[in-house]
């Protein structure tokens, strides 16, 4: 069951610094070897200020709790159904982000299989003047299990 | 070799991006991806624990196939620049899948200076399921002169462009799902070539499944 408390749960700013190794890890894993990612003078040539992140790529950030902490459910219970990012620039090498998780909405909606529990959580990146870097939410359905 | 670039003046609505094949996902891309994203979660890559719970094996991460779709997306955008990106996951990835990710151009528009794409972007595995999809929006320069006056610190090249979406597509009443009914009907009227029937699949593929949390949740989503 989802922690109905959760709402407004918000999470402390964790930095999160965008290393370049970390960078050319992420795209490897998806197979993806756009030299943007790479090269730090193609990067820049193709407008980026440094070697660019990948835009799925604060999927990777730590937000200081995992969703057990937020939502009351492990993770491995939680299905991700949806997602979305905004970005007010590109993230690139060498940004240090401070990431911030909230837990925007918690409900339950009929579903095929009866009711399902849907939790919305929304992210936000800024650096360290505070300017927005980029939002996230994350909806995410309890996966159905013997115990539940 | 300078890296070519993508210009608004070159982009139609109905433009498709060219098809990219993934190598079908392994264990070893799962492990990679973990130790990338920093989520360790064993349904991911621990065979053991995920048939404990009844799995046939290990599960892929859902946003490895929005990986793959960000890479049809840069690929594409030649240097343009990602503004919004959005994805819904239809069905579960599994090692041994090989996907194909796909799009088009649903709608541009110049305001200001400023110059964006929208584009429809979806996966499909090698039996020709849905696995996800979503909607990317782009900004990009309009031309290389544009681009240049950009560099130069000049002012921005001014063509206004309403969005091309309003001017093909019948009206529909503001409901939430007005934009994406809007979006259907422009592609159909606008695209007589074969492939109108892609997006229709897309639309059609939650709808079939009734997954009533992910359609609720959309509408809101879409509207921002």
């Amino acid at each position: 069951m989802l922690d109905r408390a959760a709402v407004g749960r918000t999470t402390p700013p964790t930095l999160n610094e965008v290393e370049r190794g970390a960078i050319r890890r992420f795209a490897e894993a998806l197979g993806d070897y756009n030299p943007i990612y790479f090269d730090a003078e193609y990067a820049r040539a193709s407008g980026f200020s440094n070697v660019a992140a990948p835009p799925s790529f604060p999927i990777s950030f730590a937000a200081g709790s995992d969703l057990r902490e937020l939502v009351g459910v492990p993770a491995r219970n939680l299905l991700l159904g949806e997602v979305s990012f905004e970005y007010e620039r590109a993230i690139v090498a060498g940004d240090r982000l401070l990431v911030t998780s909230r837990v925007a909405e918690i409900s339950d909606r009929p579903g095929p299989a009866g009711r399902v529990e849907v939790a919305v959580i929304e992210d936000e990146g800024r650096d360290e003047e505070g300017q927005m870097v980029f939002r996230a939410r994350r909806s995410y359905v309890v996966r159905l299990t013997r115990e539940s | 070799m300078p890296p070519r670039k993508l210009y608004f003046e070159n982009v139609r609505v109905g433009d498709e991006l060219p098809a990219m094949a993934k190598s079908p996902i392994d264990r070893v891309q799962l492990a990679r991806y973990a130790a990338a994203t920093n989520d360790y979660n064993p349904l991911n890559i621990d065979e053991l624990q995920a048939k404990a719970i009844g799995m046939p094996s290990v599960v892929s991460p859902s946003t490895l196939g929005l990986g793959f779709l960000g890479q049809l997306v840069t690929d594409w955008a030649r240097g343009g620049q990602v503004k919004k990106a959005s994805a819904r996951f239809t069905r579960m990835l599994w090692p041994g899948d090989t996907l194909v990710c796909k799009g088009r151009v649903s709608d541009r528009w110049g305001e200001g200076g400023k110059y964006h794409v929208e584009l429809d972007v979806w996966a499909e595995n090698q039996k020709g399921e849905l696995v996800v999809r979503g909607n990317v929006t782009l900004k990009v320069f309009y031309s290389f002169e544009d681009e240049t006056r950009f560099r130069t610190g000049q002012p921005p090249l001014i063509v206004n462009v309403p969005r091309e979406s309003i001017l093909v597509a019948p009206p529909r009443p503001p409901s939430p799902a007005g934009k994406v009914s809007a979006s259907k009907g422009k592609v159909s009227a606008k695209d007589s070539r074969k492939p109108a029937k892609k997006p229709a699949k897309p639309a059609k593929a939650p709808k079939a499944k009734a997954k009533k949390p992910a359609k609720a949740a959309k509408p809101a989503k879409r509207k921002k």
